[in-house]
Order: structure tokens, then sequence, then C-alpha cells
């Protein structure tokens, strides 16, 4: 199997935003939903994705250890081959790192701190990066406003985060984009919202500033793996 | 000798090094009045802790062997195994756990799950131990048992629940409230021998209310009457509470949580405590056989003591007075001067003298029975064994036994060396199956190989100390594997027709890559044109050329050799003739199969404070590390990386340097993996040098 088939129902080509890793223009990007869908194993197809196409990601991981981190990815590319043993495999995973921070000891600063540390020694330079568990609730818009001049100014060409959204806060943005991220989705380039609908997962394409396909177009995401389905 | 079972617990205490456990072990044999005094690990007055008897580990302040000994609390009696924390001794862990029936996994509260306690518990998971953890060291600044129980739940996977909380923490350490009685226990006179409990103080009381409503709605799962009564409200008999916890700890479905400081006598009496209801007892554990009568079918031992007897010796030792072989009794019992079966050898033994261990002291006894560890004098055998008594024929199931990644060579320095360091090697490869020895033919030299650099080096100094066999050492050498990346056909006639009786063979077929495993041979020769007596001999001629690869000398693992084709000559073809051929073949096809050499990859894990994490990731660069990331939780960070054997030689010292003595690492083998180009090249070039030079 060549890397190229098992990519082929990945998010970032099935929203067209591929060529937003090797594009001069940075990307934030924001995948949503109500605790325990399966916001994770969206980003880490997003994550893969970049990998495999040759990008660097740094996963940072809020409130989960790197088994569990580790675990996801082992997990879907696991569904992505179809449990083939690729021998490109451990190349792809040379270019992820997983970083993993308590809730309480998350920070911008530390964030970048650690960064830093990786860059300058020349011990990795990340392209994507993944933040699974940022606290929107806690966070003012000017962190997140710090977070994109730092993903400009270290040259990072896309940031994915996750947001737990709650069913009892009705708020919601001009744009559709719930609570708690409804006051700063003019940051975010993309918002998805993944939505359980009777047996089905559907992945509600909320905004999508560079996507191919139009905001409120919906994919079909197979509920058993998370996978994007073929159309 | 106790015959009551259930008043019988066989424990192992296990953990992260330097996370305390032998100081634990001392104090639990100070509580049960095993020993009078007690003395440090590294204590001022030299004595050194009672379970370190090896001089050595007096020195490290580390545990090298597991020692065992026995001890009696209340109305139970307890055997004790106190397994060292380094990764380069596993083999002694995994040999405790195997014939252990529950354990207690000692963490620091500082430090709580490090890499080390991952790897024990994994190793607990495999041989289906329950376990109890006991938070030590809660008098350390950044004590934090709730921390260490909350990673026992997300690091390890385990259903842990405090069954304690701290009465002040660090150098405030007082006691502990028990959510079971609600009542505080403290700890008083000179070495905290005397246990008063007492109301809970006030400002503890609302929040252990709390916490026993938690333990008690988690641990009724359990108990069905334990659940009635939490319903129903009102008083709850502290035996249904604890019943309901011991069933859960059996099932492995419920890890209590005990805490206190073993160095400042606070909570051990409370373990012990736990270990008599919690752990199992022989007969709560089913162990399983083979029956070498039975076509080595499955069956679980009895732990009847009027059954025919089964055991397992699972530890030697080279003392004073000889052999000295641990076992287990797993059924039946054994007096002395029984005559016991070897069912590996086949060969009968006499018991002589059979005793009780405490450390390096032996306590003789009369006889033993089912569930008890005990050690035999005189008995010639390897670990692993099984004895039984003449009627049956049993093997208890294999222990895991990791392979060695690491070599050195030793010459002796003269030749009385030589004949002692014969003699300590022949000692330490019986005791320890993950140290092995060999000439290499073509240096001539001696090579031991084992589980890393301490490994190693423990031995070589107990081969002075205790054979004085003095020895060089050559540089640590990594174990390299060679092996082939794609198929290749070989065609090889081996003929020999000057002087004497000539030799013929032709052997042709193909060799691949084999994922899994080491070697497989298949014939598929059809019509006879090799003779079947010499299919095995062709087969041995590949074996043979799997010892030493072209490229560096390594063995060659992951070849499957088909044999499809040949011719044999009446007169002229011979065993030899055809395991000539297949080496012939063997030589022929490797070469074009494009072998490579693997180098062994360590799992790596440096833990030490947040402000080193950026120059420990340079160093585990510099050293073709691939990091798989960072946890960080407040002040302490830990760094996960897979880095090549070869370049973690002298990294102690290199981590103690950058880190001003406060990191520390463990690692532990992960996988065989391709080395670089530019490496391997350098291997091959060094081997031709070597080959030229011998």
């Amino acid at each position: 199997m060549e890397n190229s088939e098992f990519v082929v129902n990945n998010p970032l080509r099935a929203l067209g935003l591929e060529e937003k890793t090797s594009g001069v223009q940075a990307m934030m990007g924001l995948v949503m939903a109500r605790a325990g869908l399966g916001k994770t194993a969206i980003l880490v197809q997003f994550a893969l994705d970049c990998m495999l196409l040759g990008n660097k990601v740094l996963h940072v991981s809020i409130g989960e250890g790197i088994d569990k981190t580790r675990a996801w990815y082992d997990d879907i590319l696991s569904l992505l081959t179809d449990g083939e043993k690729l021998e490109s495999i451990p190349e792809i995973m040379k270019n992820r790192m997983i970083m993993t921070f308590k809730e309480s000891s998350f920070s911008k600063a530390l964030l970048e701190e650690r960064l830093d540390d990786l860059v300058k020694q020349n011990i990795y330079k990340p392209e994507c990066l993944i933040i699974d568990g940022y606290n929107f609730a806690e966070n003012s818009r000017e962190s997140l406003e710090g977070l994109r001049k730092f993903m400009n100014d270290r040259g990072l060409k896309m940031i994915w985060f996750s947001a737990v959204s709650h069913r009892e806060d009705q708020r919601v943005s001009a744009n559709g984009v719930p609570a708690p991220c409804h006051e700063v989705d003019s940051l975010f380039e993309t918002v998805l919202l993944i939505k359980p609908v009777g047996d089905a997962m559907k992945l509600d394409i909320v905004k999508c500033d560079s996507c191919k396909l139009d905001p409120g177009t919906t994919l079909m995401l197979d509920p058993s793996t998370m996978l994007i389905k073929k159309a | 000798m106790n015959k009551d079972l259930s008043k019988v617990r066989n424990i192992g205490i296990s953990a992260h090094i330097d996370s305390g456990k032998t100081t634990l072990t001392e104090r639990i044999l100070f509580y049960t009045k095993r020993i009078h005094a007690i003395h440090e690990v590294r204590g001022k007055d030299g004595v050194g802790a009672k379970m370190d008897s090896m001089e050595l580990e007096k020195e490290r302040g580390i545990t090298i062997q597991s020692a065992a000994t026995y001890c009696s609390w209340k109305n139970i009696s307890i055997n004790i195994i106190d397994t060292p924390g380094h990764v380069d001794f596993t083999v002694e862990v995994e040999r405790a756990l195997r014939v252990l029936d529950g354990a207690i996994l000692v963490l620091c509260s500082v430090g709580g799950v490090q890499s080390q306690s991952i790897t024990v518990n994994r190793q607990m998971t495999r041989y289906n131990v329950p376990r109890i953890a006991f938070v030590n060291k809660c008098d350390r600044t950044g004590a934090n048992p709730e921390k260490v129980t909350r990673q026992l739940r997300e690091k390890l996977d385990l259903n842990a629940h405090m069954l304690q909380m701290p009465i002040g923490l660090e150098s405030d350490l007082k006691g502990m409230v028990d959510l079971i009685s609600m009542k505080a226990i403290y700890f008083e006179g000179p070495n905290g021998e005397e246990i008063i409990a007492k109301e809970i103080p006030a400002d503890m009381q609302a929040v252990a209310e709390e916490k026993r409503e938690a333990l008690l709605e988690e641990v009724s799962m359990f108990s069905e009457e334990l659940m009635e009564a939490v319903l129903e409200g009102g008083d709850i008999d502290e035996q249904v509470i604890y019943d309901a916890i011991r069933k859960g700890t059996l099932s492995l479905q419920f890890t209590p949580v005990l805490m206190g400081s073993a160095y400042k006598n606070k909570g051990v009496q409370l373990l012990l405590d736990a270990v008599e209801r919690y752990l199992p007892c022989p007969t709560d554990v089913t162990n399983m056989a083979l029956d070498l009568k039975d076509n080595e079918k499955e069956f679980a031992v009895s732990n009847n003591p009027d059954d025919p007897l089964i055991m397992l010796a699972f530890k030697l030792e080279d003392g004073r007075y000889g052999q000295l072989t641990y076992i287990r009794t797993y059924q039946g019992k054994l007096a002395k001067g029984d005559t016991v079966y070897n069912n590996r050898t086949g060969k009968k033994t006499k018991i002589g003298r059979l005793c009780r261990m405490h450390a390096n002291e032996m306590e003789e006894i009369e006889s033993c029975g089912s569930g008890d560890i005990v050690a035999l004098f005189g008995v010639d055998c390897a670990s692993g064994d099984t004895f039984t008594s003449e009627e049956i024929s049993c093997s208890m199931t294999s222990m895991h036994i990791p392979e060695p990644v690491i070599s050195l060579a030793i010459i002796p320095k003269d030749n009385k060396a030589q004949i002692n360091m014969s003699k300590a090697l022949n000692r330490f490869t019986k005791e320890d199956p993950t140290f092995k020895s060999y000439v290499d033919h073509e240096t001539g030299e001696t090579i031991i190989s084992g589980m890393g650099e301490l490994h190693l080096e423990v031995y070589v100094e107990r081969m002075k100390r205790e054979y004085n066999a003095l020895v060089e050492v050559g540089a640590p050498q990594v174990a390299y594997r060679e092996t082939i990346s794609q198929r290749a056909e070989f065609n090889y006639t081996h003929k020999k027709q000057t002087g004497g009786s000539g030799q013929y063979g032709r052997v042709a077929g193909y060799m691949e890559p084999m994922e899994d495993g080491e070697f497989e041979f298949v014939d598929s020769i059809v019509g006879g044109v090799i003779p079947r007596e010499f299919i095995s001999s062709c087969e041995k001629g590949f074996r043979k050329s799997l010892e030493k690869g072209s490229l560096c000398g390594a063995t060659i693992t992951g070849v499957r050799c088909v044999i499809n084709d040949g011719a044999y000559h009446t007169v002229d073809s011979s065993d030899i003739a055809f395991q000539l051929a297949a080496i012939g073949a063997f030589k022929e096809g490797y070469l074009k199969a494009k072998p490579i050499i693997l180098e062994p990859i360590m799992k790596v894990a440096v833990e030490g404070p947040t402000e080193f994490q950026g120059a420990v990731m340079g160093s585990i660069n510099q050293r073709r590390g691939m990091i798989i990331g960072t946890t960080e939780e407040g002040s302490y960070s830990v760094v996960e990386a897979e880095v090549p054997l070869s370049e973690m030689f002298g990294y102690s010292t290199v981590l103690r340097s950058l880190t001003q003595g406060k990191a520390e690492f463990t690692m532990e083998f992960a996988t065989f993996k391709p080395v670089p180009k530019g490496v391997g090249e350098q291997l091959v070039k060094a081997y031709q040098a070597e080959r030229k030079n011998a």
C-alpha cells in the first residue's frame, strides 16, 4: 500500500486544505463538539495528514498522557491502513512529537519556551501544531491572539484546536460558532462541528475561509472509527 | 510450619529505583520482630539494610539480587521477596513475580508513577498479580499522594483509590485517617511502634466523610451486601468493606492505595494489615502447570498438601555451603530426606537440607508445604526447573526471559584469574538467564552479555570480589543483529574429491525475510533429490551460518530458508557434506539478499526538574534519539525517547553534569531497527579490520 492510498479520505484533503500545509499564509482551525464525541480523533487525522504530506507536527495534549495520545495515532493509522504494517510508518512517525501538560500548568509562555528549546537546538521544527484540550472558557481572547501571533512569528503553517461545547450553553456567534468559542470565532479560518444525528455522526463546516467546500456543507463520519466517509 | 494456607501470604515488593523498597522491608522486619534494630540503606552506622546483604548493594545503595525473607504479622505468615528496582535486573523482578501471589507496588510520593513503575506494573499484569499501592516518602517536600493515586489511574490504568488520607504532609506528616474505621492513626514511640487511634481532627472530618463515601461507592461494586448497606445508610460493618476491597483486589479490578513514610516509621503497620486483608493466600490464586505425560496439557495445581509434590526452582545462589536453590511449592509437601525428581533433566535428587531464608541468614526447617517459599541445599539444577515427586511429571509454565542487548570482552589477567573467571561465569550464567557468556572463536576473547552497563559492571565486580578473578574489561559493545531485506535464490554444490573419501551435496532454494521469529527452515524437497537423512544436515548447516553474519559478525535473525532442489551422490554424500553445502548455499544467497545490520533501540525516559528539559532534549537529539514526547507536571518533567543503545554509553555522566545531578534516566530494550547507512558502513569497516588483524 502506498502512502497516497491511505490519505485520500483524510480531512485536510476532504476539505481541500492540503495546500495550506505548504502555503505562506498560516491558518488556525477549530474542531468543536460536546464531550466524548471524537474531537481528538479528528485532530489526529489532521495531524496524520500533515505528517504524510511531509510536515512536522507538534501535538500538544493538555490533560492527557503521552501513551494515550500515542494510542490515538496508532489506532487511527491502523484503521487507515487496515491493520497492515507499512514500512514507511516509522518514517512518518518521525514527523510527530507529543508534548503533554497538566491543565493547571499549561500557558502560552510555557509552550513558547518549550518550542523555542526545540527549534533553537535544531531538535525539531514543527510546521503544524495541534492543541488538544485548550480551555477556551478560562482563556481570554488576548491569549488566543497571542497564540496566533506566536504561530506567525515561528513560521507555523497550521494550528488546530479542539473545544468542548455544552448542550446547556445556547450562545452562538453570528457565524453559528457555539460557546465557548462564539466570541473568538473571527480568529479562526476554519471551524468544524461534530454532531451526532441519530446513529450517524456529521462533521458540519461552520466556517471555512479557504476550503474548497462551502460553509454549511456536511461531511459524514463513520461513527465506529470517526474517519471521514468516502463520498 | 503454618498448615492453614489462608494464613500465608507470598508477596513481592517492587518499585522504581530509589522509591524506598528496601527501607520499607527493613521496617516490616522490625515491626514483625524479625530484626531488633533498624539500619538505613546508606546509614551512618555502616551496617546497611538487612535485605541488601551483598557488599556491592550496601555500597551502591541499590538492590541487585532479590532477597527472600519471611515474617509473621498478627496471625499470618508472610514470605517477602524484596526485588531490585533497576531495569537491568528486571529478570529478578520477573522471577519473583512468577512465584508470588500478591505484591506491594511502592511509589515515591514526589516522583509518582515513574518509568520503572510502569515496567513493574506491566510485569505484574503479565503474571496476574493482585497488588496494593503504597505511596512512600510522604515526609518529603513536594509529597502529593492524591497526585500519585491519580497517576495510578491515568498512567497505569488501575482502578486505584486511597483507603487513607494523610494528616499533614512533608515535614508535618503526623499520621493518617483510615477511611474505613474513620479513625485518625498516629505512630508514636522511638520507632513508631505504638499505634494510637484517635478521633479525626475536626478540620478534616468533612473531607474524610466525602472521601469515604466515594470509596464506598467504588468498592460496593464488588459486594452486593455492601451496596445494600450503603443504600440503606447507617453503620456499615468494617469486615463487609474489607471483604469487598479484597474481592476487587483479587480480581485485579481494584487497587487499594495506602500511604506513609517508611523512613519516618509511619504507615507501615497499616500496610501489613492491608497485606493480610486484601492480598491473596496461595489458594486464592490459580497457578497452571503443564502435564508432560499428557501432551503438555495445562492443569491447575491443587495447593493440596496431600497431593503429589510440585515445586519450582526460581532462583539460584552460590553460597558458602554450595548451591542454594530457592523454591516455591505449589502442592504437596517436602521433608528433609525426601527424593524429588527434576522434570527437565530426569534426575532424582535427595533433599539434604531445607531452610527458610532471611536475607543472607538461614534457619533450618524439617519440612515445608504447599504455598511455601524455602531454600534447598546441594540440589544441582537451573533456574526455572520444576521438581515433583516421582508419580507425576509436569512443568510450571515457562518464564519470560528478555534477550541480552549489550556485550563486553573480558580478558583474565593471569592463569589463576582464568580459572577463577571460568568458575564465576559458570555460576553467574546458571543463576541469571539474562547473563550470557561465550568465547569468540575468531578473537579468542571471552564475551559476556547482559541487559545493560550496570548489569555487566556488577558481574565483573562480583568476579573480582567473590572469585578473586581479576579481568581486564574491553569497551562495551552493542549486540547488533544482521538480517536480510529481500528474497534471494541459492544453488550451491559442495564437492571435494581430493584424497580419502569424497564429499558431495547440492542444495538449492531461496531465502526470504521473516517478520516475526529468528529462523525458519522449510523443506520443500520432492522426489527425494536430497535424501531424508540429509534434510536435517541442511538445517544444521543453515543454523550454523546464522551464528555470524558477514557484515559485522553479528548473529543473523529473521530469515526463512526454503530448500526445493538438490542432488546427492550414493557414495560421497554424507551429513557433513550437506552441512557444508547448506553453509555455502547460505553464503551465496545471503549476499544477494541485501543484508542489513540491526541495532537495539532503547526506550529511554529522563525525569528531572523542568528547567533542564531543553538541555535533556538536546542531549538526546545528539545521540540519534527520537523524542517521542514530553510530560510536564508542575516543576517536574519527563522526556520519553527512543535512542540507539550504542549512543547511550556514558550517558549517566553526561546527564549528571547537564542537570547538576538532579535528573535520572531509565532505559529498557524497545526493538531492533536498521542502522543508518553511515553507521552501518563504519561497523562493516571495523569488522573487516578486526578480521584482518585476528
